[in-house]
């Protein structure tokens, strides 16, 4: 194909394309980077700020001359970050726990089994992915407080179960997951019948194990939901017993207002963890994301 | 014969055992997650309907009817007026939309009474909206429009961005993998963090880092986030007030939101290019179609189903979001980035009105829904499923 083009177009036109594929390509280029740079400023602002002295940070230099290693460990006790930064990981951890237990099940049973009422199940769950908060925030935090029904305990405002149980399931992660079990072949499910497995080892045993993208994809939504939440542990933590590290965040901003120094420090530590997960699940994250795929 | 039949109902008995079990199965897998998500998900709007109905605050009072929706609405027949002018204005387009599609003699003439009746419908809509202001809530009322700019302003934008973004990286491109990571790293990474950083970027002080870039055009510092004013009255057009468009505080948030939301887009969309057969772009070239025809007739079309998928997830996103608002929100910006779920929450957490709050949500919600359904009714004709 190559060599029939080359000898229908003339040389010149041919080197004139050649330039103008190139310049092409550079503008291409020039897109992508200024879209990277204008992505990843507030990163290396806040990075940047984090190491300056608090004179540094108000005449706006764009490096610091020496970095303050100090300002971390100044805002780490400042804010009782350590305290904060607990709560958060346990609560990250307990949320995700349930949040996988529940969704591989609810996905594996949407996409693999028949079973009475099934796709109206399905549509309902999904429904549940367009009701904002405003409306849901509202009974919850009055459940939460007892007020609805009995819980174990009286009342769950400033205890653990406030902060994970409620997110424990959603309909996001039991989509993602049916969409990726439902293109396994039912070949594989055949075989392993015969040879005497039930359902709940078969998933366990084989699903699971070649379902690692999607998995990673609901982990990492899951880890960011959790590890971001605001609104909700705002209203169920008066105390710092479980106040996680968002919300010390915000309390932190409000008191420490002008030291921009601090601040962005205390910016920095909340988003570590994120970065850390967000590199070590990327490359099966983007493949989840392309095999569950969003088609139609 | 009699001793070979024998076996048979035994047989269906057991795989008739086996459906019932696979059935039982099924409903067990689901349960967890059945019982969290109806207890959290599902009950709650039933209980918030419940609680709209109540002079509810703090604790539960007398019951009082319809009284939490007329203090938004004035009246129920505000509302039905501005409902009708709304169905109008859908009928019209559609009767208009129509017209395109069809080949008769009768084209002209549904184009004119199309856009009669949206014209009619239109005017309906804004006299509705006129008597509510007159006499229903002017906050919620200036929530909406405030939501509604804050949509308008980003939605469109992210799109748009993020399929220009995707198209690109979907081409030959080096270190495709390092530039998808990073644009997404606004999207994963806490609002509440991000958002302290446009804080400090956008600040009203003179040496502000945006303060500095205007700077250089030879524009004066402004406020930003502190700014009321609507951003046309900043660039000399005479408007005043929420009417006059966007703030230029609530213009900041909107960047913000921009900034946060384009990564997930361009991951989206380029999964969704990764899906349209390569045949069709060679046949495509074969028959001499520029880059640009193949992008504005091939790519365009086939990526119609993420693009209608992106734009709903992003109107019903911008209806829910408040961490951010919420964080970036000054007192002097007044109520020009008051948006309605952080109206609610402030009704709620702040005021302690639970059932003028619930009510006001439960609006929230039945916008969503109707917005949901007129998007999935106009844009769902016009998609292209391969």
């Amino acid at each position: 194909m190559d060599n029939s083009a080359a000898i229908s177009i003339p040389e010149k036109a041919k080197t004139e394309n050649h330039v103008g594929r190139v310049l092409g390509k550079a503008a291409l280029y020039l897109i992508l980077l200024v879209g990277a740079v204008i992505f990843i400023f507030p990163f290396f602002w806040m990075i940047s700020n984090s190491l300056m002295t608090l004179g540094e940070t108000i005449t706006r230099q764009l490096l610091p001359k020496v970095p303050q290693w100090i300002n971390y460990k100044e805002a780490w006790d400042q804010a009782n970050f350590s305290k904060y930064f607990l709560n958060s990981v346990l609560v990250t951890l307990g949320t995700l726990t349930g949040l996988l237990f529940t969704s591989i099940l609810a996905g594996y049973a949407f996409g693999r089994i028949d079973f009475k009422g099934k796709n109206l199940l399905f549509g309902i769950f999904l429904a549940t992915m367009m009701i904002p908060e405003s409306v849901t925030l509202i009974p919850n935090y009055l459940l939460i407080r007892g007020n609805i029904i009995p819980l174990p305990g009286g009342t769950w405002i400033n205890t653990y179960w406030a902060l994970t149980v409620p997110f424990m399931a959603n309909a996001f992660s039991i989509f993602l997951l049916r969409q990726f079990f439902a293109q396994i072949p039912d070949e594989l499910w055949d075989a392993a019948r015969i040879d005497g497995c039930d359902h709940l080892r078969f998933l366990v045993q084989i699903v699971m194990p070649i379902s690692k993208a999607p998995i990673m994809t609901v982990l990492l939504f899951g880890f960011t939901a959790s590890w971001n939440a605001f609104q909700w542990p705002l209203l169920v933590t008066t105390r710092d017993t479980w106040r996680p590290l968002m919300v010390g965040l915000y309390g932190f901003v409000q008191e420490a207002g002008p030291y921009t120094h601090w601040l962005m420090a205390g910016a920095v530590i909340t988003i570590i963890p994120i970065l850390i997960v967000y590199f070590l699940t990327q490359k099966q994250f983007t493949q989840g994301i392309a095999t569950t795929g969003l088609k139609g | 014969m009699t001793e070979n039949t024998a076996p048979y109902p035994s047989h269906r008995k057991t795989l008739k055992l086996i459906k019932l079990q696979e059935q039982l199965t099924g409903y067990l897998f689901i349960l967890p997650a059945l019982i969290i998500i109806l207890i959290f998900g599902i009950f709650p709007i039933g209980y918030s309907i419940y609680m709209s109905l109540f002079n509810w605050q703090v604790t539960k009072g007398p019951f009082i009817g319809d009284k939490n929706y007329l203090l938004i609405f004035g009246s129920w027949w505000n509302l039905l007026v501005l409902v009708a002018g709304l169905g109008l204005m859908l009928l019209g387009s559609m009767v208009w939309g129509k017209a395109f599609q069809t080949l008769s003699h009768g084209r002209r003439l549904a184009h004119i009474a199309g856009a009669l009746v949206l014209i009619l419908g239109g005017a309906i809509f804004v006299t509705g909206w006129g008597m509510m202001f007159r006499t229903g809530n002017k906050d919620f009322l200036n929530s909406l429009i405030v939501t509604v700019y804050y949509a308008l302003g980003t939605v469109p934008a992210e799109i748009i961005l993020g399929l220009v973004l995707a198209y690109i990286l979907y081409q030959d491109i080096v270190g495709k993998e390092v530039f998808r990571m990073i644009y997404f790293l606004p999207y994963i990474t806490p609002s509440i963090s991000t958002a302290v950083v446009f804080q400090i970027i956008f600040s009203s002080r003179e040496t502000s880092l945006a303060n500095r870039l205007i700077g250089l055009f030879g524009i004066d510092p402004l406020k930003w986030r502190f700014e009321p004013k609507p951003v046309l009255k900043l660039l000399g057009f005479k408007v005043n007030g929420l009417a006059g468009g966007p703030s230029l505080a609530l213009l900041t948030i909107i960047i913000f939101g921009i900034w946060s939301f384009v990564g997930y887009n361009t991951v989206i969309f380029l999964s969704g290019l990764g899906n349209i057969p390569k045949e069709i772009y060679e046949a495509a070239e074969i028959d001499g179609g520029s880059k640009w025809d193949r992008f504005w007739y091939i790519t365009i079309p086939m990526i119609s189903p993420v693009t209608f998928y992106l734009t709903l997830i992003g109107f019903i996103g911008t209806f829910k979001a408040f961490n951010h608002i919420y964080v970036m929100r000054t007192p002097s910006a007044q109520n020009s980035v008051i948006t309605t779920s952080l109206l609610v929450f402030d009704r709620f957490y702040k005021a302690n009105q639970y059932g003028v709050a619930t009510a006001q949500a439960i609006v929230l919600f039945a916008i969503i829904l109707g917005l949901t359904l007129a998007q999935n009714k106009i844009m769902g004709e016009r998609v292209f499923y391969g």
